[in-house]
C-alpha cells in the first residue's frame, strides 16, 4: 500500500520535468514584483513593495515520459502491461521525472534616495529535484538479465539530484538611462538538504563464459552523494525534526554564494529586450555529508574448483573467497569528504513589442504618455505581444523551452498575459496569468497548460503560482 | 469603485475557468504489478586433468562439499517461483566417470542428487542436463534449503592410460536460471 502511494506521489511530485522553474508568465511582467526574482534587471516602477510572507508560492512539476492516467486509468488493461509499455520500455534515459516548489518567507523592495536605483532583499524557500528515467536498470530489474546475453546494462542511466534549501538575497535594480535598466541580486544558499548522483558510469553484462557457462561482468564507477540526510533522519528518531530543518535553513548546514544578473534594453521606445542568468553559484556542501562509491571491476563464473590447486587447501572456503574476491574488486565504501554542487543555472531572455492605448503608469515621475521628454518612462500600452527564450543547465545538458506571449493592460487595474510555449516534450502548453492591483493590494495568479486541466491526471505537466503584495508607487 | 468591482469580478471568472477535473483513476491497480526477473549466473565449475584422475589410489578419485550460501540467502531463497539448473559435464579422458553432484542442506542432508556416467574417450562426451525446479520440476524447497553442494567423482576406468586427445579432462560446468518475484 506504501509503495502505491509512493508511486503515485513520486509521478505527481517529479511532474515539473524539462520545463522545471521555467516562469514564462511571470518574466517581464512587471505589474508584479516578483519579477525582480525572475530578472533582477526588470523594468519596474514601484515606490516599495512587500510580499505577504508565505502567500508567495510556486509549484511546478512534471515527467516528460508518463502521465498519471497511462498507467492507473481504470481502463481493464493489465497493470503489469501497461507499466511495463509506458514505464519500463516507454520512456528512454533521457525522460525525466521533476517538480520545483518556492515559497517566500520575506521579500520587501524599496527605491533608494537616488530614484533611479530599486534596493530588494528577502529569503525563500525552495526545494527541485530532477531524476532521469534509469531505463537501463529498470529493464534489469523487471526482466533480469537471463534471455539478455552480450546485452551491457549501462549504469550511467543513473542521474538524479535534488535539495531543499533557503536562499537570502538581496538585490540591485538600477536605471542606468532612459534605455537600459540593470540589475544584480547576491545569494547566500543555506542548504538543509542535497542528495545528488549525477556522474555515474560502468555496466553489467552477462556473456558466455570463459570456463563456465556464463560470465557475469560489473564494471562500476558510480556514487551517491547526501548532505544534510543523516542528521534529518537522526533527528527523526529524537523528535527533533523541526528544530533540525530550521537550524539548517537558517545558516546551520551548508552554506553556498550566487548571483543572478539581467538587464532591459529599449531598443525603441516600443520594443523592449531582455535577458537574465539566474542562480550562477554553487553551495559547498561540507558538514553532514556522506558519499558511498561503488567502483571498479569484477567478473565472476561463479565457484571454480580447478585440480590439482584446489586440493593444496582442502578447507577453503570458495564460495566465500568468492564474495570476498568481488569485495575486493568492487568495494563499496563510505566518506565523508566534502563537494561541491553547482546551483542549476537558468537562462532567460526575450523581445517584446508594445502598443496600442497609451496608459499612464502609477510611476511617482515627472513622465508619462502626456510628457514629452523621457522616452517611455512612465508609459505602459496597453498590448504587448513578445518571444522568450529559456535554457537551465541540467545533468545531461542544457533544456531549452521557447514561448510566445500576448499580454493586455486594462487601465492599472488588470494586467493579463497568456503564452504558448514549446520545447520537445510539449506543443500544447498554453498559460495564463492574471495581475490584479485593488488599491495597495496586487494579486497575481499564473497558471501553465491550461489544457491538462481538462483532465489532470493525463497532464504531463503543470505549474501554478500565486501571491499576494502591498505596493507602494509613492504617489500622495 | 464600480469599475474595479467589475475587474476584480472579472478575475475571479477567469479563475474559475481553471476548474480542472481528473477521470476516474484506479490506484489499487498498483497490487497487480508483477516483477518477475529472471536471473542467470554459473554456479560451479571444477575442472580435474586425467594425470590428477591417474595418480588417486581410490576409485572415487575426487570428493569435496563446497559451501554455497547463494540458494540460501534471503534475498533469493524467500522470492523464486521457479527456475532451472543446468550441467554440462565433459570428458576427454580415456576412462568411464561417474560424476556426483549433490545439493545439501545446512546440516550436511542430501537433498537432490544427480548423477552423470560419462563413457571414455574418444571421442569427447558431453552430457548437458537441464533440472527445473518449482512448478511441474522438482521441490523448490530442495533450492531454498540449498546451502552446499557436494561433487564425487568416480572413476570407472583404469589408472594407466591417457587420452589421445589434447589435454584430457573432465569437467562439470554448472549454471542457474531462476524467476524471482519482487512484486
Amino acid at each position: 500500500m506504501r509503495n502505491k502511494y509512493s508511486l503515485v506521489v513520486a509521478i505527481l511530485l517529479t511532474y515539473v520535468c524539462t520545463y522545471g522553474q521555467n516562469r514564462q508568465l511571470l518574466y517581464d511582467f512587471n505589474e508584479i514584483p516578483q519579477s525582480l526574482m525572475v530578472n533582477p534587471g526588470v523594468s519596474i516602477d514601484f515606490k516599495w513593495y512587500a510580499g505577504i510572507p508565505a502567500t508567495n508560492i510556486s509549484f511546478q512539476a512534471g515527467s516528460s515520459g508518463v502521465a498519471v492516467d497511462d498507467i492507473f486509468a481504470d481502463d481493464g488493461i493489465d497493470f503489469t502491461e501497461k507499466f511495463a509499455r509506458e514505464v519500463i520500455y516507454g520512456m528512454s534515459n533521457t525522460d525525466e521525472l521533476s517538480g520545483n516548489y518556492q515559497i517566500e518567507l520575506l521579500n520587501i523592495g524599496f527605491r533608494g534616495k537616488n530614484e533611479d536605483v530599486f534596493y530588494s532583499f528577502g529569503i525563500y524557500n525552495e526545494g527541485d529535484a530532477i531524476g532521469y528515467w534509469f531505463r537501463d536498470l529498470a529493464i534489469l530489474g523487471f526482466e533480469g538479465n537471463a534471455d539478455n546475453l552480450n546485452r551491457r546494462f549501462d549504469l550511467s542511466d543513473l542521474k538524479t539530484r535534488g535539495e531543499v534549501l533557503n536562499v537570502y538575497h538581496i538585490g540591485l535594480n538600477k536605471r542606468m538611462s532612459d534605455k537600459l535598466t540593470m540589475g544584480v541580486r547576491a545569494k547566500v544558499y543555506s542548504s538543509v538538504f542535497d542528495f545528488n548522483s549525477t556522474r555515474n558510469d560502468g555496466y553489467f553484462v552477462t556473456t558466455e563464459g570463459t570456463n563456465n557457462i556464463f560470465s557475469n561482468t560489473l564494471v562500476s564507477d558510480m556514487e551517491w552523494r547526501i548532505s544534510g540526510i543523516p542528521s534529518i533522519r537522526e533527528a527523526e528518531k529524537d523528535g527533533t525534526l523541526a528544530n533540525t530543518i530550521t537550524k539548517r535553513a537558517f545558516f546551520g548546514g551548508n552554506l553556498g554564494l550566487g548571483v543572478d544578473l539581467g538587464f532591459t534594453y529599449n531598443i525603441s521606445d516600443q520594443t523592449v529586450f531582455t535577458a537574465s542568468l539566474l542562480d550562477f553559484g554553487f553551495i559547498n556542501h561540507s558538514n553532514d555529508v556522506r558519499r558511498y562509491t561503488l567502483k571498479g571491476s569484477a567478473t565472476v563464473e561463479g565457484v571454480e574448483i580447478i585440480l590439482p590447486d584446489a586440493l593444496t587447501n582442502p578447507n577453503q572456503d570458495f564460495w566465500d573467497d568468492l564474495i570476498d574476491d568481488v569485495e575486493e574488486l568492487v568495494p563499496f565504501e563510505e566518506n565523508e569528504e566534502s563537494y561541491l554542487m553547482f546551483r542549476p543555472s537558468k537562462l532567460n531572455a526575450s523581445i517584446r513589442h508594445d502598443w496600442g492605448e497609451q496608459i499612464q503608469s502609477n510611476e511617482n515621475c515627472d513622465c508619462g504618455p502626456n510628457v514629452s521628454q523621457g522616452g517611455n518612462r512612465g508609459i505602459r500600452y496597453a498590448n504587448s505581444l513578445g518571444g522568450h527564450l529559456y535554457a537551465i543547465n541540467r545533468p545531461r545538458g542544457p533544456q531549452t523551452a521557447l514561448s510566445v506571449f500576448y499580454q493586455r493592460r486594462i487601465g492599472n487595474i488588470l494586467a493579463l498575459k497568456s503564452s504558448y510555449t514549446v520545447d520537445k516534450f510539449s506543443f500544447t502548453n498554453i498559460g495564463l496569468g492574471l495581475n490584479l492591483q485593488a488599491g495597495p493590494i496586487n494579486f497575481y495568479v499564473l497558471a501553465d497548460n491550461l489544457l491538462g486541466y481538462r483532465n489532470l491526471a493525463n497532464s504531463r505537466y503543470q505549474s501554478f503560482q500565486f501571491g499576494l503584495n502591498i505596493i507602494s508607487w509613492g504617489k500622495k | 469603485m464600480v469599475k474595479k468591482f467589475g475587474y476584480f469580478l472579472l478575475g475571479i471568472l477567469l479563475l474559475t475557468t481553471l476548474q480542472s477535473c481528473i477521470e476516474n483513476q484506479n490506484f489499487d491497480q498498483f497490487d497487480d504489478l508483477r516483477i518477475e526477473p529472471t536471473l542467470e549466473a554459473s554456479i560451479l565449475y571444477v575442472e580435474a586433468p586425467e594425470n590428477i584422475i591417474n595418480l588417486a589410489f581410490a576409485a572415487n578419485f575426487y570428493s569435496q562439499d563446497f559451501n554455497f550460501d547463494g540458494f540460501s540467502e534471503a534475498f533469493f531463497s524467500d522470492k523464486v517461483i521457479d527456475g532451472v539448473v543446468t550441467y554440462i559435464v565433459e570428458n576427454t579422458t580415456s576412462k568411464d566417470l561417474t560424476i556426483t553432484v549433490e545439493f545439501v542442506n545446512e546440516a550436511g542432508n542430501v537433498l537432490d542428487t544427480e548423477i552423470f556416467d560419462i563413457d571414455a574417450a574418444p571421442p569427447a562426451v558431453m552430457d548437458l542436463r537441464e533440472i527445473p525446479y518449482g512448478g511441474a520440476g522438482r521441490n523448490l524447497d530442495i533450492i531454498r534449503n540449498t546451502s552446499g553442494i557436494r561433487v564425487s567423482a568416480e572413476n570407472r576406468g583404469d589408472n594407466t592410460s591417457t587420452s589421445s586427445i589434447s589435454d584430457p579432462k573432465v569437467t562439470i560446468r554448472s549454471s542457474g536460471k531462476f524467476r524471482l518475484s519482487v512484486k
